[in-house]
């Protein structure tokens, strides 16, 4: 089954890749405009040799994780904190309903002239954009739990720590793993839109620099060399990371199929 | 095989489609729009209508876009036919393979390197924990201050590190609020709005790096247009023409036509435009310079025999 699924992958990303090559071999655009598959991967080979193309995926992920850890510990604490009162509840939905729909990029002047152009400004838009879609998933991960759970809990004499870390958070687990799915996928945009706009402090750069800079010396094949990596590391968290956490856990426990 | 058939022919139909939607036709002019002092000559045009008093049935398109680099990138796509740019981005986009050339001139400005730092006189004292806000690598901004860098310490690439890449305007703000910028290489207006701040003061010129005078923004058009509408492409170089020389001879009235577009008040706009220094003027100077400043640090690899492949060089010899 699971060979089946990447084969199916497979082809198609090749079939794609051929459609693309075809349509870059007509002429019917400059070379400019569509570069051939084999001027990409060139590209990006001669990056990646160089070691900028690494350095700058590292720089990336290391961003990302920063927010993401950061994002999840928040995340829990407010979701938490909603459970144990209905004013702190009302307050967190209030804060949800005014921040999630508000776009990150949005928010970017005032980041830069609150907090420079720096690491900071980078995570705090990644936080902003985790964030909301993870508590709005916790909370109601933990309001699905039925009463019943955490009486039968009682029952067998666990305290709230206990309750929580045995019952509600096995029991909200899809819940929460959906939320940090979605809140990873837009981490990742977020990454890239702010690298984008921001630009780097010269030597420290992510992915999203690394497309810039390539954009402003109209390197195009470049661009798409960049933007080749970014589907790369995307499809690998999926299918990797992701689909690993599911199989251990919410498929295991039989709680998703 | 069936399923692959499919998605060749959608690919297919998206193509015609997409090839269908951006070819300038006779009788038409796409024209890149930017706000900004340097761009006054192009708003002049616009408000006059200096275009229609050549042709009245001429279809002029205005378009707004962003930055240089955007321009470059509608230009490419055949969407734009004229758009206007400093020198150094024109010569990347040239060098890869750009079919476009100079057309002439709009101005020559003061563009400095400014900081607040008080202890900071010269591009000497600029240490790896200062961060100096420009547009991007490769604009005229950076590429003077590699410049400087390679006539005052022999390594071009020496700040490369330390640069911030920010539009003028969040580059303005950043360094007004002295956080993590402390020095901003920049054009007017921001510069001469920075420097009326106490304390601002500026520790490099543009010339001083470039070692004299140079054009700031010139014209670029696409060769397809050139080559294709001869007659627009002089009513355009013709009503271009006017509009400097209308900056030059009536600045007053310049002003007030440039306030209501700006809102800026009509005074500070008289002052900015007759700034010293500040030449509204078809002349190219530069390109020479930097060609070879940019062949020997890397940054182009063009090749030309003669300035007539890069440039239509349609300046009106006025003596500024």
């Amino acid at each position: 089954m699971m060979d089946n699924k990447y084969l199916q992958k497979m082809i198609w990303f090749f079939l794609l890749a051929a459609a693309w090559e075809l349509i870059a071999l007509s002429g019917w655009f400059s070379p400019l405009i569509f570069p051939s598959v084999e001027t990409i991967l060139r590209t990006l080979y001669s990056s990646i040799i160089s070691g900028e193309l690494l350095q700058q995926v590292i720089f990336s992920l290391s961003l990302i994780s920063q927010g993401l850890i950061i994002s999840l510990l928040l995340a829990f604490i407010m979701s938490l904190l909603s459970l144990t009162s209905n004013t702190i509840a009302g307050l967190i939905d209030t804060l949800v309903a005014m921040a999630h729909p508000l776009p990150g990029i949005a928010l970017m002047p005032l980041v830069l002239i609150w907090f420079g152009a720096g690491r900071s400004a980078i995570i705090i838009i990644i936080v902003h954009s985790v964030i909301w879609p993870l508590v709005l998933n916790l909370i109601t991960g933990f309001r699905s739990i039925p009463q019943i759970y955490r009486l039968v809990g009682k029952n067998y004499g666990l305290n709230t720590v206990e309750i929580m870390w045995n019952i509600m958070a096995p029991a909200s687990l899809p819940y929460f793993l959906a939320g940090f799915k979605i809140g990873w996928a837009r981490a990742w945009r977020a990454l890239i839109s702010a690298e984008m706009l921001f630009g780097a402090a010269g030597s420290f750069g992510g992915l999203g620099w690394y497309i810039f800079k390539k954009r402003v010396f109209f390197d195009i094949p470049g661009v798409f060399a960049g933007i080749v990596v970014i589907i790369i590391i995307g499809v690998l968290v999926e299918d990797l990371i992701f689909d690993k956490i599911e199989k251990m856990t919410v498929k295991k426990w039989g709680m998703q199929t | 095989m069936k399923k692959f058939i499919v998605i060749i022919n959608l690919l297919l139909i998206l193509i015609l489609i997409l090839s269908g939607c951006n070819n300038t036709q006779t009788g038409q002019i796409s024209i890149a729009e930017q706000y900004g002092l340097a761009y006054a000559p192009i708003q002049i045009m616009k408000e006059k209508g200096f275009l229609k008093a050549y042709d009245p049935d001429l279809d002029v398109k205005w378009k707004q876009l962003g930055n240089t680099v955007a321009i470059r990138e509608a230009m490419l796509a055949g969407n734009v036919d004229i758009g206007f740019m400093a020198i150094p981005p024109f010569l990347i986009g040239r060098d890869k393979g750009m079919k476009w050339k100079i057309i002439n001139g709009l101005n020559i400005s003061p563009l400095g390197l400014v900081t607040y730092k008080e202890n900071v006189d010269s591009i000497d004292d600029i240490t790896v924990e200062d961060r100096i806000a420009l547009p991007q690598p490769g604009s005229i901004q950076h590429i003077l201050l590699a410049m400087a860098c390679e006539k005052r310490f022999s390594n071009a690439s020496k700040f490369d590190d330390i640069l911030v890449t920010m539009a003028h305007p969040d580059g303005m703000n950043a360094l007004l609020s002295r956080k993590e910028i402390t020095a901003h290489f920049t054009s007017p207006p921001y510069i001469f709005e920075e420097l009326a701040v106490g304390n601002i003061h500026q520790i490099l010129s543009g010339k001083e790096a470039m070692g004299g005078e140079f054009t700031f923004i010139i014209g670029v058009g696409t060769e397809k247009f050139h080559d294709n509408n001869p007659e627009n492409y002089q009513i355009f170089v013709k009503s271009l023409h006017d509009a400097i020389e209308f900056i030059k001879q009536n600045p007053e009235e310049a002003a007030k036509i440039l306030a209501n577009k700006y809102e800026i008040s009509e005074e500070k706009i008289l002052k900015y435009i007759t700034w010293p220094g500040m030449k509204y003027t078809s002349s190219i100077k530069g390109v020479e310079q930097f060609i070879d400043f940019m062949q020997k640090t890397g940054y182009i690899n063009l090749k030309y025999n003669d300035i007539s492949e890069i440039s239509w060089g349609e300046e009106t010899h006025d003596g500024q």
